[in-house]
Formats: structure tokens, sequence, C-alpha cells
């Protein structure tokens, strides 16, 4: 155990001798553009010109006529419009890889040791017309056992990719009353991870909460999601979030069937403290099939994340708190399990590019109150450029069933293309 | 929780009203509302709109505007607009994007009626030449162009074209104020820079270092010569290594003032200062930056003045003006 439990900092420490130096990829905010971003409507025919299209329904993104830039004759015509030939009408593309070692200790695994790609995101995203916007995300990826979960050969010596549609949905642009519609895959609005791709978790893996009562890869279901941007006198951002998914894809605490459906709604408030800090705190309740006969599980869920960022020196400092937890009401015939889940998270940037963090997970299982697992992480991040992280994890789990492990996680996050920005 | 959730949207809620001062569509009835992503298009947009609009910046003068977080308090914001103006280039590329989605106002999505993309008609600088995928082993290189065109007051001019024929498309019946704005804009910028260059002309062709490559079109403008980077690449911390060949540089060519960002760390620009005896002096990249800034002509103002005291302090000595 000790010596593999070694395993992860010489990787990490192999990958920055070997990497560190060359580093000089650090890099901007390059990538194609909406090609309809800059028409130039210069002339009052041209924009009539426009205006009538538009009303026509035949849109706004009809390039009108450049040439016609009396205004500016000393202007060459360099414009922002310098396109990438051929890739102009393609969607914005972008390549996201994962690269991951572990060590772990005791009999947890059947896989004691483990390296190599887990998983090759593919994105995809685009405006479909001017009222609706498109984004696909297919992974190709390698499952892996869980030490919580106990040896696993069969999943230890899995080594194929299998793909998989992780999202894929239509997001409405142009709703009246502050409403925009997804239809289609998508992550579920559930506390603040949920809609996060895991490569872009500052920790390895998903928080026991996520994997006990919503899967393996947080909720992901298909279905409809409505969300509101309340008005509000004060000009607070608050939306309101109603999810409709098939509840197949729910995970632990949900099965699907033919006759019922996941309901989720989630409501986000997000405050300015000031201008360095702010504060999150979103409440989410749903319910749905649980797969005994018809009876439901009820989810009801807290999500707290508190930011600090001073402006002025934006990339050298900032600090995070973030705090999800859960109470589940599971129907199993005639008796009821209540059982509650929780993680806590913290972050601090040392520096530029280096960041500390440490987690705590607390959680039951959704049928079984009476068993309990708990991890301890401690986490720190390296960002060679805006497109690459190396995350190195060092986790102490204590499963429900089983020894005590400690484990050694090992990530590289790197990014190619334009890979659109994340929410805050 | 719940009330103490209340007492805090309470508080905001004063803070926020108090900070708004008066932005609400209820005012705004009159009034356009146009929000930019830098105070510098803010600026610009005051002088063309005058008392006809309203503005609102995303990004504070003092920050890095490639890395602004996409809060959604400014969702809020864009929700609202009546223009919305970003300087382009995929400067914005890692938060503007987001924050329209969250926005759900398709008057200011690209290409509708209120969307301005200030890059328009401006010629650019370092357009990269070659393959762009293979661009970002040059560091933070942008596929169009050197982003911060806003730095020269003469492109100020286009941004306020730019503007203005946002402005005239969606109040066609102020257009005569727009004109008149437009015009006493742009004369004063070409007297202003004319002044300002004059200013610099006894220091002209000295050669300095600066951290970042935030200011081709303010030295392309203006009399100085930027020759080196603190920054090995754009957008890459200084190594060691790179700073000894600053440093040896510097000595050689007898290169005395450094320039930097406010929102970098003066660390580096520090240590090469005091090993070669140079000046580091803080520039203003946007309207702003510091107290004092607070438009688009106290921008170069103050640029101009930081850059002769810095040449003064650091001995180098005014020539004559014939050249």
């Amino acid at each position: 155990m000790k010596q593999k439990s070694v395993l992860g900092p010489v990787f990490l420490i192999g990958w920055l001798i070997l990497v560190a130096p060359l580093y000089s990829q650090e890099a901007g905010n390059d990538s194609t553009r909406s090609a309809k971003a800059d028409s130039a409507d210069v002339l009052d025919e041209a924009e009539l010109e426009k205006e009538l299209a538009r009303q026509l329904g035949l849109l706004a993104g009809s390039e009108t006529d450049t040439s016609a830039t009396p205004q500016q004759p000393s202007a060459p015509a360099i414009s922002g419009s310098v396109a990438r030939a051929g890739s102009v009408l393609n969607p914005r593309i972008s390549v996201i890889g994962t690269f991951f070692g572990s060590g772990t200790g005791n009999e947890a695994v059947a896989r004691t040791v483990d390296i190599g790609l887990s998983e090759a995101e593919f994105s995809f995203q685009a405006y479909v017309d001017p009222y609706t916007k498109a984004d696909f995300f297919v992974a190709f990826g390698r499952e892996r056992e869980d030490p919580f979960a106990g040896p696993d050969e069969e999943a230890a010596n899995l080594s194929e990719y299998e793909a998989e549609l992780e999202e894929g949905y239509l997001t409405t642009l142009a709703l009246p009353f502050s409403l925009q519609i997804k239809a289609g895959k998508f992550l579920g609005a559930f506390g603040k991870l949920n809609h996060l791709h895991p490569h872009a978790f500052n920790f390895v893996d998903y928080p026991r909460l996520y994997i006990n009562y919503l899967g393996d890869e947080g909720l992901a279901d298909r279905g409809v999601s409505i969300n509101w941007l309340m008005p509000n006198p004060f000009d607070l951002y608050q939306e309101l979030t109603l999810e409709i998914t098939s509840g197949a894809l729910g995970g632990p605490a949900f099965q699907g069937n033919s006759k019922d459906l996941l309901y989720l709604l989630h409501l986000k408030n997000f405050f300015d403290l000031n201008d360095d800090t702010t504060l999150e705190i979103g409440l989410t309740g749903m319910q749905g099939p649980n797969g005994i006969e018809r009876y439901r599980t009820r989810i009801g869920a807290v999500d707290v994340t508190l930011r600090w960022k001073p402006l002025r020196m934006n990339r050298y400092k900032s600090f995070e708190f973030m705090l999800e937890a859960l109470l589940s009401r599971y129907e199993a015939g005639a008796t009821t399990i209540s059982s509650k889940a929780l993680f806590a998270f913290l972050r601090y940037q040392l520096g530029r590019r280096w960041f500390l963090g440490a987690r705590y997970d607390y959680s039951e299982f959704p049928d079984d109150n009476q068993r309990r697992e708990k991890a301890y992480s401690a986490i720190l991040s390296f960002y060679t450029s805006e497109f690459q992280k190396v995350e190195l994890q060092y986790q102490r789990g204590l499963p429900a069933w089983g020894d005590a492990f400690n484990r050694i996680l090992l990530r590289v996050v790197f990014v190619m293309g334009a890979h659109g920005a994340h929410k805050y | 929780m719940k009330s103490l959730m209340i007492r805090r949207m309470a508080i905001m809620a004063f803070t926020v009203s108090g900070l708004m001062t008066l932005q609400g569509p209820a005012v705004a009835a009159k009034k356009l509302f146009v929000v930019t992503t830098i105070p510098d298009l803010a600026s610009i947009a005051e002088a063309v709109g005058g008392d006809h609009v309203e503005t609102f910046a995303i990004a504070k003068g003092y920050q890095d505007p490639h890395f602004v977080d996409p809060k959604p308090s400014y969702m809020i914001k864009l929700q609202k607009a009546d223009l919305f103006v970003q300087v382009g280039l995929d400067l914005e590329l890692g938060w503007v994007p987001s924050l329209l989605d969250g926005a759900r106002n398709p008057n200011i999505l690209p290409g509708a009626k209120g969307y301005v993309d200030a890059s328009e008609n401006v010629p650019l600088l370092e357009i990269p030449a070659g393959d762009p995928t293979q661009l970002r082993a040059q560091g933070d290189i942008h596929v169009y162009g050197n982003p911060h065109y806003w730095l020269d007051p003469l492109r100020g001019k286009i941004i306020a074209d730019n503007i203005h024929r946002a402005l005239v498309r969606l109040r066609p019946e102020w257009k005569a104020d727009f004109n008149r704005n437009l015009q006493s804009f742009k004369s004063k910028i070409d007297r202003k820079t004319r002044e300002w260059i004059e200013r610099l002309q006894p220091y002209s062709g000295t050669p300095i270092v600066a951290f970042h490559n935030s200011w081709p079109y303010l030295e392309e403008r203006f009399p100085f010569d930027i020759v080196m980077f603190i920054e090995p690449k754009p957008g890459i911390p200084p190594t060691p290594k790179h700073l000894v060949r600053v440093i040896k540089a510097m000595k050689q060519n007898n290169i005395r003032v450094i320039i930097i960002e406010p929102y970098y760390s003066k660390k580096s620009a520090e240590l090469v200062a005091a090993k070669t005896g140079a000046v580091v002096v803080e520039l203003a990249g946007s309207v702003g930056a510091e107290p004092g800034i607070d438009d688009y002509f106290d921008l170069f103002e103050y640029n101009i003045n930081k850059l002769i005291d810095a040449f003064k302090q650091a001995g180098i000595q005014p020539r004559a003006t014939e050249d």
C-alpha cells in the first residue's frame, strides 16, 4: 500500500519535470466567431434591406455589402471578419482530453494502479437559427472501478472506450417573458455541480452525494427544461427552473418506469456582495419513480457557493467555498427511508497557477440510512495555461462496506479548439 | 435559512439599487440603455449618445478584459440593454457568450439591431499569418489580430462611428443629436491627439520594455518604441531565463523604462528594474483604471503624462523637436 500511494506524486512530479519548462502555451480567446457577427449596415438602404429581411423571417445573419463603407474610406477591409477558410459555417468544435492515473491502497479495488486516457469529450456548439442554439457533447470514456463499491474485476479489466452522448439539446433564445426552454438530453439543474462536466470540477472524482443518489455521471436525463429569469424590482438574479425528464437516467435514487416521470424544480439566487465577492444559494426539489412498483423518491437539496476574487488582480488570488446537502425520502412499500448526504469544498489560490483545495464527503444511501460513506480529500492543482491543468488528489475513503483506504488520483485535462465559457 | 436569505436579499436590494442609480426600465424608457464590455466603449457611447444614453460597462478599468467572470448579475444588465457593444476579435470569448446566452435578450445578439462589434472597419495590427490551429503554441495569440485597438485615439473615432450607426438605427429620431455629438467627439480627438503627439515628440524613438503586448496601437500612434516584453510569450508568466535576456538587452541598449498594466503582478518588472536601474510605470489600459480617468480623453492624458514623467525620472534627455 505504501508503495502504491507514492505513485501519484511520482506521476505529478514526473509530469511537471518533463513538461513544466515547455509550458509556453497559455493563450487567449481565439476561435471561430459567429459568422453573422459583423455585418456593416452603413447605408440606410442596407439597413432597410436587413430590416425587411428580418421582418420576412429571413434573418439577420445575411451579410450586408461590406464594400459600402463610405464613412471610413481609409480603413482597409481587414476588420473583424477575417474568417477561417472552410470553417465559417461549422459549429464551434472542441476536444477535451482527460488523462488519468490512480494508485489505491488496501484491497479496495482489483486494479490498484491505473493509468491512461480516461475520456475524450467532443463538443459542437452553434446557433441553429435566430431563435435557437444547439449544443452536443459526445464522450468516449473508459469505465473505472469505484473503490467505495469494492473490487470489481470486470470494470478493472475493461479497456474499451465507449461512446456516449453526454448532452445534446436545443436552447431557445427569443422567448418572451425571460423564458428559456431546453429540450433534449442534458445535465439537470440539480445543485451547483451537476450542470458542469467533470473535467471542469476542481477535484478529480465526483462527490459521493452525486454517485450514491444521482449516478456515476450526475443527473443527465432526457426531457425538457423550462427556466424563467424572475423579474424583481431589485434586479437580483433569480432563476426558476422546471425540468421534466424520463427518470430513466436518474441514478440510484430513481428508476424510470413507463408510467411516471422525474420532476425537478430549482431556484437559483445570485448575490453580488461586493465587487469581489459573490454568493449563490440554490434550492432544489425533485421527485420521480424509484423502480419499486409505483413508488417514488423525493429529494430536497440546498447548495451554497461563496466566491471571492479581487477584480484588480483576478488571476493571482481567489477563494471559493461550496456546500451541497440533500435529504431524500425513498418510498419502499409500507416504509419510507429517509437519508442524507453532503459535501463541502474549499479552494484557495496560492498564486497565478497554483490552487489548494480540500473536500469532505458524507453520504448515506437512498435505500439504506444505516450505512454511510465518508471521504477526506486534499487537492493540489496547477494550471499550465487556460487550456491545461494538472490535478493531484489525495483521498482517504471510509466506505460503507470494507476497510478504509487511501488513494492518490492524478488528472490532466487539456482542451483543443474553442471551448465555450463555463457558467459562473 | 429562509429568513437569512430574505435579509440578504433586502440588503442586496439596497446596495444594488444604490449602485444602479436609476438604470431601471422605468427610467430608461426614454434613454437608451447601452451595455459595453469595457469602460472605454461606454465612454465613447456616452460621447456619441449624449443625454440620450445611459451606460454600463461590465469590466472595470483595472480588470484584465481577457478574464472577466460571467457573473449572472451581468445577465440582468444585458437583459435590459437596448444596445450591447463589445471589443470583438475574441477578446471577450471567455465570458461574453455565456452572458448573452443567459440574458434572454434577442435584440442584442450578434447580428441583431442592438449589437455592435466595435472592431468593425478598424484596421488591425498583428494579424497572425499561418495555420490558426497552430497559434496557441505562440502563447496568447488572437487569430484576428491584436484586440487592444481602443488604445489608439484615432481608431477611437472608428469605434464612435460604429456606435453612432447603431444608435441611429435604434433611434433615427435623434439622428441630428447623434451626428452633432459624433462630430464634436471626432474633432476633439483630432485636436487632442495632435497635442499628445507633440508633447511626446521630444522623446521620439525612446525604446521601452512592456510587460504584456497590450500596447501596439498606442505605440503606433505615439512616438516611442516598445522593443521587448517581460513575458516570454503573450500570456506566459516570465521565466528567469527570459528575464536574464531582457536585463541584458536593456543594459546593452540603455533601455530605462518598463510599462505594465494595472492587472499584472509587478514583481518581475520590479526585479528587472532593480537590476537595470529602469523605471517601472503603470499605464492605464482602460478608462477607470485609476481614479481620475473618467473618460476616453482622460485615458490618453493620463498615459501621456505618466510616460513623460517616467522618461524624465529615468533621466532621458528631451531632444529638439525638429525631427
